[in-house]
């Protein structure tokens, strides 16, 4: 909470719950971290759970008008906002490694590539989930062919696209409508991350988690932790540096390896509740990537309609991501 | 709802008579909205229950289509007085204050309205300019503003309407 | 921080004086945080949010099933369901002494089961029974307290907007709600029903003997209630099975009720067109009471309010059941003053945290479940209290000829009823909880 010694009262909103991880291992930490390199002249108070008002998609709104100083959200919330990072959302762009992923991020947004997404704040952060993983209600899937004609509840914008592209059907519903949904199999599954699991009692609705070998998976989500431009502008510089170097490089891989850590408990939780864990291998993993390169193609189309070079963001992520993972290796 | 719902324009004449009907007209027009949106949201959980698929969008479709409709609600409900009150503290009142707590009711209605138009031309232009769209069938949010102001409009009319008949209630409550 | 904390407390005593000048809740809220948010962070905050507050406080998902189930039932009391499911009630029960105070009663729960608010299910209801109450003698005081304590039935059995509504602030899943409000839905029905009986014993004068009812018409009369049936297997039963989410559900519903009407030749163009302006009606109120409220939380987060009210109540010392028990209070006492939707707007986000933080020897999502249908029963007791007892005033508006004193001393008896049935809902959880275990996930 703030302090009445500090000199910058600042509200960092954000749409999950006080109990979330991404409340009390990301946010929490980062916040604290900020007030005590400060010395104290920056305060910090989170307010989870939309408690100032609105709802999830109004959150950028909100740090662009400087309504809160900082917020956590989906850019998939705004379909449209942010056009060129949606390029990580895209299967097979990012495929197995949070922390290599959002250091492609960090790069094309430092090389000005998508910059563009984000004139209007101070980026602290852009980060991905694991990424989709699928969850079955009955059915094993090992190859493409086994996804046929299901109905499979969609992610993202772009997720509905994979669902289309392995010929099943999407279905779109709200997060919270999918437990009942899976209970009675309005849907036969969905494209979601292990980390969904435990709060939506997922291993209990389904009987199979599936994904590629080494952990890769089928899409991801994008977030953004933001700051509003004039609160960073009024600050002096020594406390601008202290606001820089917490969103710095370290942060964006730390913030990887928090989201890939908050994976394990999710996936543990389904396989001792008895459910399969199938991993996609080899050769059939390569027809994933196969049936996938078209949702890919639609989107470089959809934005080169826009104007947007989608074919040089294309190609820069995968090679910023490839490079990176090896380095991790 | 937890108001007896007797509320009618009905019987009432003027000057303002074609504003009235109007108004009552884009309630209905509302209403017609929400019966679409029901019978969509029909449509589409027979088709997900026997073929499979959806209508696409049904559900942001739904969303915006709700949201337009209430907008188009506010008028008409400002008009007939239906907001709920508590009425327990001044139900001895007389008419003269009853006509001056009708006439502050008017006035906050008219200022909210008149301060939500020019608000929400401001939140149509930035949806706009960011090119906000749903994320099923990419619908551009910022058309759905186009009722919503219109709607509005009729509100501060609604309010001008409701708002002349408390001041007359006030003067004639004088004498 | 102390100084942000006073103005929203002034805020709040600025907003109950508001309220009691008789300024629209919604409005009064709506100024109390356009007036609150500036003084505490500038103008600029909230006109910012005012941009695309209103538009996204409508466009909730959840939301949308709030204007289907007042649409369904809207069309449901103009398609003349109402009169069917009295007259069936009345053969099967019109036998018994004070039987068609029964009937009323069971047609009430049977309305109620396909209309999501309690003054509509009064309204329609007394306007249907309330004739044949009076031509058979019954007293004015039994006749008139029924139909004022058999409409509240028209909340507590799904589907129910409050209900909705409660589920949304506190983020619970409406279906189990809907699920954990059937039992002690069908508790008060039943409870109504034996306070009729003892009603007729202790004062044999206040209604004729029953008539006897040949099979024919009985079985006609049953006949008569398969729309309303056939609507609530389809609707609440497809909730409850889980064929469907609320909002096709109350779609689906909407759209049965609309042709059973049709068909049925007793749905013409006046008629729905007023279903129609009063859904218009209704659906603005609400909406806009939520606006309101979404606004007053921008200004009391800001100034810190709820967590600072519930560390203060939580750190008083007091035991859990005393924190509750005094927070049902204030819900009576809050319930005599206000309608019950208002009430739960206003309340709920103040009293939930407070509730959150306390042990109740079960977990967060039962506790919600449970606090929220005693809360619904406790609203729902203010419906039937002096001095504002908005389904007294209903049946008040049929009855002209009964003075309102009368209707609330018809009423106390079932008041009686329902203050034994919160004391069993808050002694065994089960009755709340066991529907809801055994059909949830
Ligand atoms: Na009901
Ligand atoms: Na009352």
């Amino acid at each position: 909470s703030t302090s009445m010694a500090a000199e910058f009262n600042f509200k960092f909103h954000h749409l999950l719950g006080p109990k979330s991880p991404a409340h009390t291992k990301m946010i929490v930490p980062w916040t604290e971290r900020v007030m005590k390199d400060s010395g104290g002249r920056i305060a910090i108070e989170v307010f989870p759970s939309m408690s100032l008002g609105g709802k999830p998609p109004q959150l950028v709104n909100q740090v662009n008008d400087g309504v809160v100083d900082f917020v956590w959200t989906v850019l998939g919330y705004t379909p449209g906002r942010f056009p060129r990072s949606e390029v990580f959302d895209l299967p097979f762009v990012h495929t197995n490694n949070p922390i290599a992923t959002n250091m492609a991020m960090y790069d094309l947004l430092q090389n000005g590539m998508i910059a563009e997404d984000f004139k209007d704040v101070k980026v602290i952060a852009l980060h991905v989930n694991a990424g989709q993983a699928i969850h079955t209600v009955d059915k094993p899937i090992h190859t493409v062919e086994d996804l046929k004609g299901l109905k499979l509840r969609i992610p993202t914008r772009t997720g509905g696209w994979i669902i289309e592209a392995l010929g099943a059907n999407p279905v779109a519903m709200p997060v919270p409508e999918l437990p009942q949904a899976l209970s009675k199999k309005v849907v036969d599954g969905a494209f979601i991350p292990w980390e969904i699991i435990p709060p939506l009692k997922i291993h209990e609705l389904t009987k199979y988690q599936i994904e590629g070998e080494n952990n890769t998976r089928f899409g991801t989500t994008t977030f953004m932790i933001a700051m509003n431009k004039d609160s960073y502008a009024k600050l002096p510089d020594d406390l601008k540096a202290v606001i820089d170097k917490n969103a710095g490089l370290d942060w964006w891989k730390e913030i990887g390896q928090i989201w890939t850590d908050s994976e394990k408990p999710g996936i543990k939780m389904a396989v001792d509740h008895g459910n399969e864990h199938i991993v996609i291998a080899g050769a059939e993993l390569e027809k994933f990537r196969t049936a996938l390169e078209p949702v890919v193609n639609r989107w470089v189309e959809e934005v080169t309609a826009k104007g947007i070079d989608g074919k040089a963001l294309v190609a820069a992520a995968r090679e910023a991501i490839a490079k990176h993972s090896k380095e991790g290796m | 709802m937890e108001k007896p719902s007797n509320f009618t324009d009905d019987g009432r004449t003027g000057p303002e008579g074609p504003v009235r009907t109007l108004i009552r007209w884009w309630a209905l027009g509302g209403g017609f909205v929400l019966c679409a949106l029901a019978i969509m949201t029909v449509i589409s959980v027979t088709l997900t229950a026997t073929v499979g698929t959806q209508v696409p969008g049904d559900f942001e479709m739904t969303e915006i289509g709700v949201a337009v409709a209430v907008f188009m609600f506010l008028p008409y409900t400002q008009l007939t007085g239906a907001n709920v009150t508590v009425d327990i503290f001044t139900a001895r009142a007389g008419r003269r204050f009853s006509a001056i707590m009708v006439l502050a009711s008017s006035a906050i209605a008219l200022l909210f309205s008149i301060l939500l138009i020019w608000r929400m031309s401001e939140g149509m232009l930035d949806l706009r300019s960011y090119n906000e769209v749903t994320g099923i069938i990419g619908f551009p949010i910022w058309t759905a503003f186009i009722p919503m102001l219109m709607s509005l409009v009729l509100l501060l009319v609604a309010s001008l309407v409701t708002t002349g008949e408390a001041w007359h209630e006030f003067r004639e409550s004088r004498t | 921080m102390f100084i942000d904390f006073a103005i929203g407390l002034a805020g709040l005593a600025f907003l109950i004086a508001l309220i009691a000048l008789r300024i629209p809740i919604a409005y009064a809220m709506i100024l109390v945080g356009l007036v609150g948010v500036p003084l505490l962070s500038g103008v600029d905050i909230v006109l910012s949010q005012l941009k695309d507050l209103a538009y996204s406080q409508f466009s909730i998902y959840d939301l949308s099933v709030v204007p289907m189930f007042v649409l369904m039932g809207n069309i449901a009391t103009r398609a003349g369901l109402s009169r069917d499911l009295f007259t069936a009630a009345n053969a099967w029960l019109g036998r018994f002494k004070g039987g068609v105070a029964m009937a009323a009663i069971a047609a009430c729960a049977g309305f109620g089961s396909v209309c999501g608010s309690s003054l509509a299910t009064a309204s329609t209801m007394g306007q249907v029974a309330y004739p044949e109450l009076r031509r058979l003698k019954y007293s004015p005081a039994l006749a008139t307290g029924t139909l004022a304590a058999g409409g509240t039935l028209g909340i507590l059995i799904p589907p129910s907007v409050v209900l909705i509504i409660y589920a949304i602030i506190v983020e619970a899943n409406i279906v189990t709600m809907f699920m954990a409000a059937f039992i002690p839905g069908i508790l008060a029905m039943l409870l109504f029903m034996l306070t009729v009986t003892i009603f007729v014993t202790v004062k044999p004068s206040a209604a004729p003997k029953g008539r006897a009812v040949s099979s024919k018409e009985l079985m006609e009369a049953t006949v008569a209630i398969l729309p309303v049936a056939t609507v609530f297997a389809v609707v609440i039963g497809g909730i409850y099975l889980g064929f469907f989410n609320p909002t096709p559900a109350a779609a689906v519903g909407a759209v049965l009720v609309w042709v059973f009407g049709i068909v049925r030749k007793q749905l013409n163009w006046a008629g729905m067109k007023s279903a129609l302006l009063e859904t218009c009606q209704t659906t603005a109120m609400i909406f806009l009471i939520l606006l309101g409220a979404e606004l007053l939380k921008i200004f009391m987060s800001r100034g810190g309010v709820p967590i600072a009210a519930a560390e203060a109540i939580q750190g008083s010392g007091l035991s859990p059941m005393v924190i509750l028990v005094l927070l049902l209070i204030a819900l009576i006492f809050l319930g005599c003053l206000m309608d019950s939707l208002s009430m739960i707007i206003l309340a709920i986000p103040f009293f939930w945290p407070v509730l959150e933080g306390l042990d109740y020897g079960m977990s967060i999502e039962d506790m919600k479940i449970w606090f929220g249908i005693i809360a619904l029963v406790v609203v729902e007791l203010g419906l039937i209290t002096p001095p504002v007892g908005m389904n007294v005033f209903v049946i008040h508006s049929i009855a002209k000829d009964v003075p309102m004193s009368e209707t609330f001393k018809g009423v106390l008896p079932f008041f009686a009823s329902e203050i034994v049935r919160v004391s069993l809902l808050v002694a065994f959880p089960s009755i709340i909880l066991f529907l809801p275990r055994l059909l949830g996930n």
